[in-house]
């Protein structure tokens, strides 16, 4: 029984972190970006969230749709005001612009919110479902739910739509796309957006499971990040993968070792990596020489 | 005027050095002075450190100061347990670090990706998290305080002041040896292009692996200081991530790539650090202001303050000297004064080898539904000029890549002198005798002409690596190769200055020194006038008669049909047909995938 709350719990975990990191992953697949300030945007999300809650008491997750957009207008002028501009130089500077964009945000948030824990105590934050002997807590279903949902949201809308293609386009051939009217700088920015709109609604959802402050960002980056090397860099499948086998190597370590949780996630990730280089499912993509 | 200059450079040097080493002497009262340093000199020792990995072999670590938080810990396990102060262990502590980079690296860098930064984060928070957890070993979150030591009392910051000092000038010597080595050209060459590398004989894992090594060596040592001077050590202090924020904008604001630079952005930083504690303090608007000083160095001094001067002095005398320049680009005659037994390898190494240099049996190599070469065949025959032609996408750069190992192979076997090379890669098939240029020219544009040519390596050795580049025997053998080519004008050059014909042939003459038994041209004429294609042409020929097979995809039919003893023609992945170049001019099936039904190749030869 304890076996399958493990993985019951482990399932509602990853389906969180396949949200999370799959914006990540986007950014990466498209910009060949490493956005390490990815944490900072959603810890940002949360205490925006926890702000308008605590001053207001509107239900957290009325304001996802909500924040998710400004987010994504933020992502667009992050994008544009600086990225664009060091794009240029390859990933090497682009990381360590990214890197920059994170301490800024830790920076602001300590200053505007304190060096404290935060969380959203809300009626529903206590109570669980109890299915015999499997507890679930209501706020990971509610959050998973949510995630799942807004990820088929983006999946459809980035397979189906010309903005989406146009995007795809791009990651595959950048020049290629440019020749059939794809411009890059737009498509660029708008992925970047996307994936900034993750984390603002993956932002809500953290508020609302886990207490959080400003230098968390570097746990959750970490996390995020070791889920897409995972899963083989800038593939989305692999991304969801990557956050299954995360969320349930928490859950079992929860049980276990609460301690040593995410030691034993990265040492899945160096021993993949030392059998599988590029990750699960790593593309070894073309990159001529000609 | 060159030694003037590089006199004054030692100069510039000498002086701040002698200053600081005098400092604790001269002013004795300096205790505070003395501290502050102290933090000048491990910024510029973490700085200089990072540079190694990050500034010339091209990969950023984030969490570097997790190497010094391992020298840390070290010296202070080891200061317990036998009672003495954590700096009696530097040299175990150094040789941690380095072993966990190792292994690390050994795991990570293998394949060219950008998962390295990411594990270089997660690395850090590990060790942290192992550190916190690991009560009974490390003293947990709370940490171990060290008892001081005696001199303390009557010396104050001094000794250590010494210690650090010399940790700072073995930093400098190491960062200096590797740019003067050809380790450190290895590295370089990695950060430009590490496919372009890994085909010139350099085993990129390797010098990956040996550049973090060496990166973390110094933290190792300022580590085991470092403990006992701050006299406590506890998870978050040691495994630092603001740590590692100071000692990147430290080499980024200095000039990362350069041997001086870190070292002034690490004193940059470290004093305004001091200055920011003075102030304000609060740690929160600190990271506020590092980010933003971050984002600026990026945005707006991407270069760093001594590459930023470089250029500008450069630009001043190449405006002075734009007359001289214009003379110097031009393209000698192929010196035949150079004896062609000092270019390639001795004939009878060819002696009791068998007549098939080359073998490639049934090579299959798709990309998504573009089967790009379908279960081609071919073999070329030693001492033969071969030609592979065929229409644009017909598979022949595909073919190539197969050959040299930067595609893997779908199916099929390639042979090289008689052992099969499909699964080696490829720097090892390099020593194995194969070279290769691009069809678009692959010079690692960072580096001059001679640094061009010393960086591929002949033989798998640390010897090799640790000689200087610009001396020695690989040097005078990448002058006398470029003397070959006609190419000794140039030797100074920066590749990026040269036009394009200039660099097809400068990458040639790259190929030349790893002695290949095969060259493979890939459209070598493309791009380039007729006078340099009859110089092409007439070092082929030279090489050839010398004992070296040429294997060369080309566009330009007269020139395939005038050089080549064969001809092998390629068309939709698949070997069309092969024959003498007679055979192929007259051969109807060629014509007309080719050029078109109307058109004869018969025009010029």
């Amino acid at each position: 029984m304890e076996l399958i709350q493990v993985l019951i719990y482990g399932l509602l975990l990853g389906g969180v972190y396949a949200l999370l990191s799959s914006g990540l992953s986007l950014i990466f697949g498209v910009l060949d970006i490493v956005n390490v300030s990815q944490g900072a945007y959603l810890v940002a999300s949360a205490f925006v969230t926890w702000r308008i809650w605590e001053s207001t008491g509107i239900e957290p997750l009325v304001l996802l749709p909500l924040i998710s957009i400004v987010w994504f207008f933020l992502g667009l002028a992050i994008y544009r005001g600086l990225f664009a501009r060091v794009a240029p130089q390859g990933p090497s500077m682009t990381v360590l612009l990214s890197f920059g964009i994170a301490l800024v945000f830790e920076g602001l948030l300590n200053i505007i919110f304190g060096n404290k824990f935060k969380s959203i105590v809300n009626d529903y934050s206590l109570k669980s479902f109890d299915l015999n002997t499997i507890i679930l807590p209501y706020t990971q279903v509610i959050a998973s739910v949510v995630a799942v949902f807004a990820l088929v949201l983006m999946y459809l809308y980035l397979k189906y739509s010309w903005a989406g293609r146009a995007l795809r386009a791009t990651a595959q051939n950048r020049d290629g796309a440019a020749l059939v009217g794809i411009s890059h700088n737009k498509s660029s920015a708008f992925a970047y957006a996307i994936g900034m709109a993750t984390a603002g609604a993956g932002g809500v959802l953290l508020a609302i499971t886990y207490p959080f402050y400003p230098a968390t960002h570097y746990e959750w980056i970490a996390k995020l990040l070791g889920i897409i090397v995972l899963g083989g860099m800038g593939s989305l499948p692999g991304a969801i993968i990557g956050s299954i086998l995360l969320g349930i190597s928490e859950a079992a370590g929860n049980t276990y070792a609460p301690q040593w949780t995410i030691l034993f996630f990265y040492s899945v990730i160096m021993l993949t990596l030392l059998f599988k280089p590029e990750g699960i499912l790593g593309a070894k993509t073309r990159k001529d020489s000609a | 005027m060159k030694n003037f200059f590089a006199d004054r450079t030692r100069l510039y040097v000498a002086i701040p050095l002698l200053v600081l080493a005098l400092i604790p002497v001269a002013l004795p009262d300096s205790e505070y002075e003395q501290s502050v340093l102290i933090v000048c000199f491990l910024f510029a020792i973490m700085a200089s450190g990072w540079n190694i990995i990050s500034g010339f072999a091209g990969y950023v670590s984030l969490g570097h100061s997790v190497f010094l938080g391992m020298g840390m810990y070290t010296g202070s396990l080891l200061g317990q347990y036998f009672n003495l102060p954590t700096y009696y262990f530097v040299l175990v502590s150094m040789l941690v670090s380095v072993l966990t980079a190792v292994i690390i690296g050994a795991v990570i860098l293998r394949t060219k990706s950008h998962s390295f930064v990411i594990i270089t984060i997660a690395v850090l928070l590990s060790a942290q998290l192992i550190a916190s957890n690991w009560r009974g070993f490390t003293g947990g979150t709370e940490g171990v305080i060290f008892r001081s030591p005696s001199w303390v009392k009557e010396l104050g910051n001094m000794p250590y002041y010494y210690m650090f000092y010399v940790v700072f000038l073995l930093t400098i010597a190491l960062v200096w040896f590797i740019t003067t080595s050809r380790l450190g050209a290895g590295f370089v060459a990695i950060r430009d292009d590490e496919a372009k590398a890994g085909s010139i004989g350099i085993n990129t894992t390797q010098y990956k692996v040996i550049a973090y090594g060496l990166s973390a060596a110094p933290y190792g040592l300022a580590g085991a200081i470092y403990a006992q001077y701050l006299g406590f050590i506890n998870p978050i202090g040691a495994f630092n991530i603001l740590l590692s924020v100071y000692l990147v904008l430290s080499a980024l604001i200095g000039g990362k790539g350069t041997l001086w630079g870190p070292i002034l952005g690490g004193f940059l930083i470290a004093l305004a650090n001091e200055v920011a504690t003075i102030t304000s303090g609060g740690i929160s608007a600190r990271i506020l202001i590092m980010g933003i000083v971050l984002v600026g160095t990026v945005m707006f001094l991407p270069q760093g303050i001594l590459n930023s001067v470089k250029t500008i002095s450069a630009k001043r005398k190449s405006a002075k000297k734009s007359v001289a320049f214009i003379d110097q680009a031009s393209i000698a005659e192929p010196n035949t004064a150079i004896s062609i037994e000092k270019i390639v390898r001795p004939a009878d190494a060819n002696a009791n080898k068998s007549d098939v240099i080359l073998k490639v049996t049934d090579v299959y190599k798709s990309f998504g539904g573009v089967k790009a070469v379908n279960g081609v065949s071919m073999e070329i025959k030693r001492g033969s000029i071969t030609g592979l032609i065929g229409p644009n996408g017909s598979g022949k750069t595909t073919l190539f890549n197969c050959i040299t190992g930067t595609y893997e192979i779908e199916r099929g076997s390639v042979v090289l002198n008689g052992e099969e090379i499909s699964k080696m890669q490829p720097w090892v098939r390099a020593h194995k005798g194969l070279g290769r240029t691009f069809q678009i020219t692959k010079l690692f544009k960072s580096m001059n002409v001679l640094d061009n040519l010393v960086a591929p390596l002949e033989q798998p050795s640390v010897k090799k690596m640790l000689v200087n580049k610009i001396q020695g025997d690989e040097a005078d053998r990448a002058r006398e190769v470029l003397s070959f080519m006609g190419l000794s004008s140039f030797e100074q050059s920066k590749v990026g200055a040269l036009s394009f014909g200039q660099q097809k042939l400068i990458e040639f003459a790259q190929i030349l020194m790893l002695r290949p038994d095969i060259v493979m041209l890939d459209e070598p004429a493309s791009g380039i006038n007729p006078t340099l294609i009859e110089r092409l042409s007439k070092a082929i020929k030279r090489l050839n008669d010398a004992g070296t097979t040429f294997l060369i995809v080309e566009h330009n039919i007269p020139l395939v049909l005038s050089l080549c003893d064969y001809v092998h023609v390629l068309s939709a992945g698949e070997l069309m047909v092969s024959g003498t170049p007679d055979k192929i001019r007259n051969d109807e099936a060629v014509i007309e995938a080719y050029l078109g039904p109307d058109t004869l190749l018969t025009e010029k030869s």
